[in-house]
């Protein structure tokens, strides 16, 4: 353990240090924003995990009647089948959720990865902003319909296409936080101490990437769920008959006159994701803000 | 400029020959065999044999390749498999819808954009200014596709007062024409506009802390001189460069805009391209989305660089 012996002792040592840093990042949701925020998609994420347990009839329970206006037993009334438009909508929620859950915090690893690969060589830091540049200059939804012509519509193009697409982003974030942060006087001095390069991005270049970086996460998530919808409406994203916020829009806009919740329902829910990981990412940045004024 | 131009062309170049090597890539990808689709179900392994031979499909994929690029840029987009129609054609038929939609789209956008970014900048406090910025930022964050189904919701359902599906030629009756462009225009162009203002908005709010405004407000020139030909003039270089990458976005979102509204632009025959697996339609359609959205970003830079001479004489 010559590294350790080697290595100054911090004042504060390494738990208080993750923890101050966690702390703040919690301190975020004890604000109003991150409140309702937080509050807000934790009901979305309950009901879409219970939905099989709140809805044990499931998406294909039928009523008796079509296109029944919105009432207390159906909110958002029934579609062409009879079938709940609401319990469609919350079984929908699961689509969208594990796309971004999955797919972003991959993009963002994969992209801090690459954003800090100019630490280990110039010229692979280089590449990577090359890349970045690359998928940037492709309007959106071309580089999903690359994707799902590739491999076929489904959950796992979508995932890819939001992983894609979100990379830029956190790359970027994370290169421009490696090169201000290389030089201070802090990374130096760890440096001259004969810190490990690895050490050094791990404990002191890494966790100054995060604040911009768990932002960023919050409004890639709003992007993908968006991006789901958007190719999921043109029969590109998931395939009917599974019930995908984009997939309900896809038929709903056809019966738009005989059942307008069809189509209102799933852009309700659209608009109170985007709606609770915007106000996250506000009350993330209001506490990052902060942190660095004290 | 010409060492400007020189600076910036290797990455133009770059992103051209990546188009075109995924575009090219696009059928092979896609899976399926071209030769098998040409000979048919009940073909001979023989038969197919000798397709794919009198395609070149046995060739080498670089040779392929440079051969694809060659009929491309001559003008020989090629032809469907599945509908045995020149692309070109089909291209052609589709054209006229996606262009008229992208045109209103971007008139919009450029002026409500301008108009939006300008209003907020010199609304600086109180009550409009937050009212702005809330409505710029709800734009923002609405992709054309739910803008576009919340229009149709509240003017084609509540209101009824728009069409809501299908679509007239402009050129054919120009009033019907543009009761069914309108919302979808409106949809394509809204949030780009916001994207606009909040740039125009904040390099603003940036030139107004510069030292020559002050110098001028110290020499006693008018406010309104101050905003028009010192603040504005220096912010709208901003505005040139961010519409040139705001109509790649426009020709993009056309996509799902025209699966929407029922229009049967380029989009739409991407869309059903892809379903019908008709690659060597979506190839050249992905093909010609990427290289106009490149060229007119790099058009839009040279035009950057004409009007500031900071940026075509930098390094």
């Amino acid at each position: 353990m010559s590294a350790n012996d080697t290595h100054p002792h911090h004042p504060a040592g390494r738990r208080p240090r993750i923890s101050a840093g966690t702390a703040r990042y919690l301190g975020a949701f004890r604000t109003p924003r991150g409140m309702i925020g937080g509050g807000l998609l934790l009901v979305m994420l309950l009901a879409a995990l219970l939905a099989p347990v709140i809805f044990p009839g499931g998406v294909d329970m039928q009523t008796r009647e079509n296109f029944q206006p919105p009432s207390l037993i159906h909110p958002f009334g029934t579609d062409e089948y009879g079938r709940d438009i609401f319990v469609r909508c919350i079984y929908a929620l699961r689509i969208s959720l594990s796309l971004v859950l999955v797919a972003v915090p991959l993009a963002m690893a994969l992209g801090i990865l690459m954003g800090l690969s100019g630490a280990v060589s110039r010229r692979l830091g280089e590449v990577c902003q090359r890349i970045f540049d690359i998928i940037l200059g492709f309007p959106s939804l071309v580089l999903g319909i690359c994707i799902v012509v590739a491999i076929g519509a489904g959950w796992l193009a979508l995932a890819i296409t939001i992983l894609v697409f979100s990379l830029p982003q956190f790359g970027r974030l994370a290169r421009g936080a490696l090169l201000t942060e290389q030089t201070r006087e802090y990374v130096l001095a760890a440096q001259v101490l004969g810190v490990p390069k690895r050490k050094v991005m791990t404990r002191h270049i890494l966790p100054n990437t995060l604040d911009p970086l768990l932002v960023q996460a919050s409004l890639s998530m709003i992007a993908g769920i968006f991006a789901e919808a958007a190719l999921s409406i043109v029969g590109l994203g998931i395939q009917p008959p599974t019930p995908s916020l984009g997939t309900l829009l896809n038929v709903g806009i056809r019966y738009v006159y005989a059942q307008p919740m069809y189509t209102a329902g799933p852009i309700i829910m659209l608009l109170l994701l985007a709606l609770a990981f915007n106000l996250i990412a506000d009350a993330l940045n209001a506490a990052v803000l902060n942190a660095k004024r004290t | 400029m010409l060492h400007f131009l020189a600076k910036r062309l290797p990455s133009v170049a770059l992103m051209l020959v990546v188009t075109a090597v995924i575009a090219f890539l696009l059928p092979r990808l896609g899976g399926g065999d071209p030769a098998q689709v040409v000979a048919g179900s009940d073909a001979t392994a023989e038969q197919v044999q000798a397709i794919r031979e009198q395609m070149g499909l046995d060739r080498p994929l670089p040779v392929q390749f440079a051969e694809w690029v060659g009929q491309v840029a001559t003008g020989d987009l090629g032809t469907s498999l599945i509908s045995n129609r020149p692309v070109a054609q089909l291209i052609g038929a589709r054209l006229g819808s996606t262009l008229e939609l992208a045109v209103t789209a971007t008139a919009l956008m450029i002026v409500m954009g301008l108009g939006l970014g300008i209003l907020a900048g010199i609304t600086r406090k109180g009550a409009p200014r937050a009212l702005l910025d809330g409505a710029i930022s709800v734009l923002l964050a609405t992709p054309p596709h739910v803008t576009g189904l919340i229009l149709i919701l509240i003017f084609g359902i509540t209101w009824r007062l728009m069409p809501i599906t299908g679509e007239v030629s402009v050129f054919d009756d120009p009033v019907r024409g543009f009761s069914y462009l309108i919302m979808p225009a409106f949809a394509l162009a809204l949030p780009q506009a916001a994207m606009i203002a909040r740039l125009v908005d904040a390099r603003m709010a940036q030139v107004r802390q510069e030292e020559f405004v002050d110098l001028a407000v110290a020499k006693g020139v008018p406010p309104r001189r101050i905003l028009l030909s010192h603040v504005l003039r220096n912010s709208l270089g901003t505005a040139v460069i961010a519409t040139g990458i705001r109509i790649g976005e426009i020709l993009a979102g056309a996509v799902v805009i025209e699966a929407i509204f029922a229009r049967q632009g380029l989009g739409m025959l991407a869309v059903t391209s892809i379903s019908s697996r008709d690659y060597e339609v979506v190839q050249i359609i992905v093909l010609f989305a990427v290289v106009i959205a490149v060229l007119v970003h790099f058009a839009s830079e040279i035009l950057l660089a004409a009007l500031d001479p900071r940026i075509r004489l930098d390094g």
